[in-house]
């Protein structure tokens, strides 16, 4: 129940200067809006994932036969309208930028050393930067119809081509 | 004036009335304590203790020093929640402890009081406010207007005063700086008070700086870390919204830079 | 020992402390020497007001002011003092605005007035609106934003550090003061500060009594250690005991609540205040309606099961008035006593609230080291000194004036006399006598607790000098004093370290206040009459002829009253001719 007594903390944005005698500790470091970009998107990819997500439930999980017809012709059906491709690459971006930068909140937020702090974002970064690129080449490059495949787990289309 | 000359009646209205029974409480308390001069692990102390009526925790507090142990440390001035001395962690939640009553709380349990988080320990209840401090003082906490000075006051409407009515109120206790998870990680946080402290400047109509503050705390460290948990606004002895005026900083912020 | 070497050095940041720093900063190289932080000044702590003829709601002018401070301190306010005072108001209070402090405004954005106890239009005709406020936190205001504009101009703070002796050094001149010696709680270590001006601005001693609305650090430091240095004190016998103070725990109501339309009823229900002052009633200066009050508890008409206290009612106001102009005073009404002040009256009953005496001053806030000379580059402003514009009473709100006014004049006086003085020598042995002073407490090894010293020393001068006095009661309460003296010095204390000691610091502290009860004492036993603040029941009336006058003590062991030695100083006048006190 006891927390850990802390008996040092380091001096609150350490990176501090005195001009003219001031004290105060605004640095000349380029001031960008980033966090607040960042804070922002949160919340709009928030709003935006909302429907994304539950728009791509309700059609894999309700309509028509609902879950039961998933299978990879239903995936490579999908993939084959230009409509859902887009739907779905907006989902995977905004979902992994989402994720990531709650992550790196957190890891800020949690992390106490600048060391630990920085390898953990590197970590973070090169392992959402590829799911990332990796999911967009799956979207644009996937093939419906591969050739060689049994025909009867391919979309209905495949066979009248 | 002149008053009736009546021998010592009110020394022994006074006498009765402090004969008379009043309802008492046993209490335990358990406090933290830690003094690295002669230990560096912290080890919490506990006394039975008989209490009166609306005594409160620092009253405890200062029975222990007084009577029991008068090594026991921790700061405390005016005893009724102005001065901002005695914020502590009472069971788990930031409080004054000259504002909370004894009977206010369960006393089938001990009271447990530690210092409050995030800030160096230095001695029992005492902690560095210096972090805290300085924070305070880089979001520029005092008003600025270049223009020339007027003769007699500068005029500010009733709707304006109230604008910024609520965080006049801060008392620099900490209570809510030391509540906020943020600030506990590693205390570079802005922290609320001194968001507190600038949103009372960047809404008050007769200054000028608030595009610099609004600038400061766009920081990195600034409201961008509030996570609205709202322990600030609970921990508040004085009942300011604290993320409410947070809130209206990160709005004001979006103002300025969009 | 570490060294510190600064044109001023300013004890104590209350009001008075930070507005002398405000200007000595700017002037000097000043440093702010405070045993708590700034914040947590019991300035803070006032509610009600601050006084100016603005006349932003009705007519009024600082003629008026000064006349109605003259007469509330029953004539012996010094009255240049009292003019500069009532003059500078409206300047002290612009000054504050343009710093930054939010005062309620009028309909047109002006600062807002409200009534507050004797201050009247005309010469006592009625009530006048002349307090400038902020809500009832006027006072939390004033320091906050004292505090905000030394942080603007950069002061240098010395929190924590506990000022324990000044040091002062012959020079063909005269004695002057070389600096100070203090105690940096954090270390345990002494460190002297060198300064060729030195402002007093630490506060009253309102702790000598149990009951009170003052902080527990209000122990009365800098009186104690200039009379110590050999400086007198003024007017000490005269303290002032503010009528509502939360009954049973002293914590204080503002008279911003009957200046908003309060009552004081007694258990009748009777609005008993128009019997003591006709004309202005509930509004009547504070050592009157706190005599009242005292009065019609023992004349048994006090309400409560130990009919011990009376009423403040308030519940003719409506709620969102309340909520509006008196915030802080209900929430203190329901946060400790349980009693909610929309629809209940509140239980109050007088609480020790302020010393009018304290180290004697002129209007430069240089301080007297006699009746005649003052000594150059000493200064003292706010509540530790005694200029004396509040005479036997202050009234409601000249506190807060007094400490920006004279702090304001300490501050640019100090910062002048700085620039032209030479620094003094500090004695090898300047610290000497506050080694001596803590290792006499921590080594002893007694068997007395501070803690018990203290309450006794609070339930003797509660009981025998408070509202009501006579020769018998002060003399026993000396005589009470004189025993603590004996048990204090057999006192052990239980924390052996260095670093935070306030163990060590309590019991110092306690040196000062029974020193300071004593003097109390003794200039109140010399007072045979009965004015302002200080009522005699076996001399009832004012005594121009032999107590025209104000008493200053000096530390003088040879002396037969407790080694305390008694002389007097003149009061000033200037156009106001003393008349009978009736409100």
């Amino acid at each position: 129940m006891s927390t850990p007594l802390k008996t040092k903390i380091q001096v609150p944005r350490s990176r501090d200067l005195e001009v003219n005698g001031v004290k105060y500790n605004r640095s000349g470091a380029s001031r960008s809006n980033f966090e607040m970009l960042a804070w922002l998107f949160m919340r709009l990819s928030g709003i935006v994932l909302v429907v994304l997500v539950f728009g791509h439930l309700f059609v894999n999980l309700m309509v028509g036969e609902g879950v039961h017809a998933i299978d990879f012709g239903f995936v490579g059906g999908k993939w084959a309208n230009p409509f859902w491709q887009v739907w779905d690459l907006v989902m995977l971006w905004l979902a992994m930028l989402h994720g990531t930068n709650g992550v790196r909140t957190i890891i800020d937020d949690y992390a106490e050393r600048n060391v630990t702090r920085f390898w953990l974002k590197v970590l973070l970064f090169l392992a959402s930067g590829f799911v990332i690129l990796l999911g967009t080449l799956v979207i644009f490059t996937f093939d419906p119809c591969p050739a060689g495949a049994d025909p009867e787990l391919l979309a209905s289309f495949c066979h009248t081509v | 004036m002149s008053t009736a000359v009546t021998e010592n009646e009110n020394q022994d209205v006074q006498q009765e009335s402090s004969s008379e029974a009043i309802p008492t409480y046993d209490v335990t308390l358990k406090v933290r304590r830690y003094d690295p001069e002669f230990s560096e692990d912290a080890h919490w102390d506990e006394w039975q203790l008989t209490m009166y009526g609306t005594d409160r925790v620092l009253d405890a507090l200062h029975k222990v020093k007084w009577e029991l142990d008068g090594s026991l440390s921790f700061r405390r001035s005016c005893a009724h929640g102005v001065c901002g001395s005695d914020a502590m962690r009472i069971n788990g939640r930031n409080r004054l402890a000259c504002k909370t009553l004894l009977k206010d709380l369960d006393l089938d349990k001990p009271i447990m009081v530690e210092p409050i988080k995030g800030l160096p320990c230095e001695k029992d209840l005492i902690v560095d406010m210096e972090p805290f401090f300085q924070s305070y003082r880089e979001i520029m906490p005092f008003l600025v207007n270049d223009d020339h000075e007027p003769t007699y006051e500068r005029y500010q409407s009733q709707e304006d005063r109230e604008r910024f009515d609520d965080t006049t109120k801060c008392i620099l206790c900490a209570a809510c700086t030391s509540s906020c998870p943020i600030f506990w990680t590693d205390g570079q946080y802005f922290g609320p008070a001194a968001i507190v402290n600038a949103h009372r400047f960047i809404f008050d109509s007769r200054d000028q700086a608030g595009d610099m503050r609004l600038e400061i705390l766009n920081d990195k460290e600034g409201v961008w870390r509030c996570r609205t948990t709202f322990n600030c606004t609970e921990a508040c002895p004085r009942g300011i919204q604290v993320t409410k005026a947070i809130a209206e900083v990160k709005k004001a912020v979006f103002a300025s830079a969009l | 020992m570490q060294v510190h070497k600064y044109d001023v050095v300013i004890v104590g940041a209350g009001g008075a402390g930070m507005r002398a720093a405000i200007e000595s900063g700017q002037r000097a190289r000043t440093a702010v020497l405070t045993k708590l932080y700034p914040t947590r000044s019991h300035t803070g702590a006032a509610q009600g007001g601050m006084c100016a003829a603005l006349a932003n709601v009705e007519e009024d002018n600082w003629e008026w002011h000064t006349f109605d401070t003259v007469k509330g301190g029953d004539y012996l306010v010094d009255q240049d003092a009292a003019e500069v005072m009532a003059k500078e108001a409206i300047d002290a209070v612009l000054d504050l605005e343009k710093m930054g402090l939010p005062f309620n405004r009028t309909p047109e954005g002006k600062i807002d007035q409200r009534r507050f106890g004797g201050h009247t239009r005309d010469h006592g005709k009625n009530p006048v609106r002349r307090a400038c406020y902020a809500a009832d936190r006027t006072g939390h205001m004033i320091l906050q934003t004292l505090y905000q504009n030394c942080i603007k101009h950069n002061v240098e703070f010395y929190n924590e550090y506990y000022v324990l002796d000044l040091i002062m050094v012959d020079t063909p001149e005269g004695r002057r003061p070389a600096g100070v010696v203090s105690h940096d709680l954090a270390t345990g270590e002494l460190h002297v500060f060198q300064a060729k001006s030195v402002i007093f601005a630490s506060g009253g001693a309102g702790k000598v009594f149990k009951t009170t609305s003052n902080a527990h650090t209000l122990t009365g430091d800098g009186m104690a250690i200039a009379f110590r240095a050999g400086l007198p004190l003024e007017d000490m016998e005269f303290v002032q005991f503010h009528p509502t103070g939360l009954a049973g725990l002293g914590i204080l109501v503002s008279e911003a609540a009957r200046g908003e339309g309060g009552i004081l009823r007694n258990s009748d229900g009777e609005r008993f205040m128009e019997r003591y002052a006709p004309t202005i009633k509930d509004l009547a200066p504070r050592d009157i309606v706190a005599r009242s009050m005292a009065n019609e508890v023992r004349e048994g008409r006090g309400c409560g099961p130990h009919k011990d206290y009376v009423l403040l009612d308030l519940t003719h106001l409506e709620p969102a008035h309340i909520d509006a102009k008196l915030p802080d005073i209900t929430e203190f009404a329901r946060t400790y006593l349980g009693v909610e002040p929309y629809t209940e009256p509140v239980p109050v009953f007088p609480t020790a609230h302020y010393c009018m005496g304290g180290i004697p001053t002129d209007i430069k806030g240089e301080v007297f080291q006699d009746s005649e000379t003052t000594i150059p580059g000493l200064y003292a402003a706010g509540e530790v000194a005694c200029v004396s514009v509040h005479g036997s009473n202050r009234l409601g709100t000249n506190s807060l004036l007094d400490i920006n006014v004279f702090g304001k004049r300490a501050g640019i006086y100090a910062a002048e006399y700085a620039r032209d003085a030479e620094f003094l020598p500090i004695p090898d042995n300047a610290a000497e006598r506050t080694e001596a002073l803590l290792d006499n407490a921590r080594s002893g090894h007694g068997s007395e607790k501070v803690g018990a010293i203290r309450k006794d020393l609070q339930d003797t001068m509660d009981l025998n000098m408070q509202v009501f006095r006579t020769a018998e009661t002060i003399e026993q309460c000396l005589a009470d004093i004189a025993a603590l003296e004996e048990r204090y010095a057999n006192i052990s204390i239980q924390d052996q370290g260095k670093r935070f000691n306030l163990d060590l610091l309590e019991a110092v502290e306690l040196g000062f206040l029974l020193q300071l009860a004593k003097v109390m004492s003794v200039a109140a036993l010399h007072r045979e009459e009965s004015r302002g603040g200080h009522f005699r029941e076996d001399f009832p009336d004012r005594d121009d002829e032999k107590f025209m006058l104000h008493s200053m003590v000096y530390e003088d062991p040879s002396s037969p009253t407790a080694g305390i030695r008694q002389e007097t100083k003149p009061v000033i006048f200037t156009r106001y001719e003393p008349m009978e006190r009736k409100y």
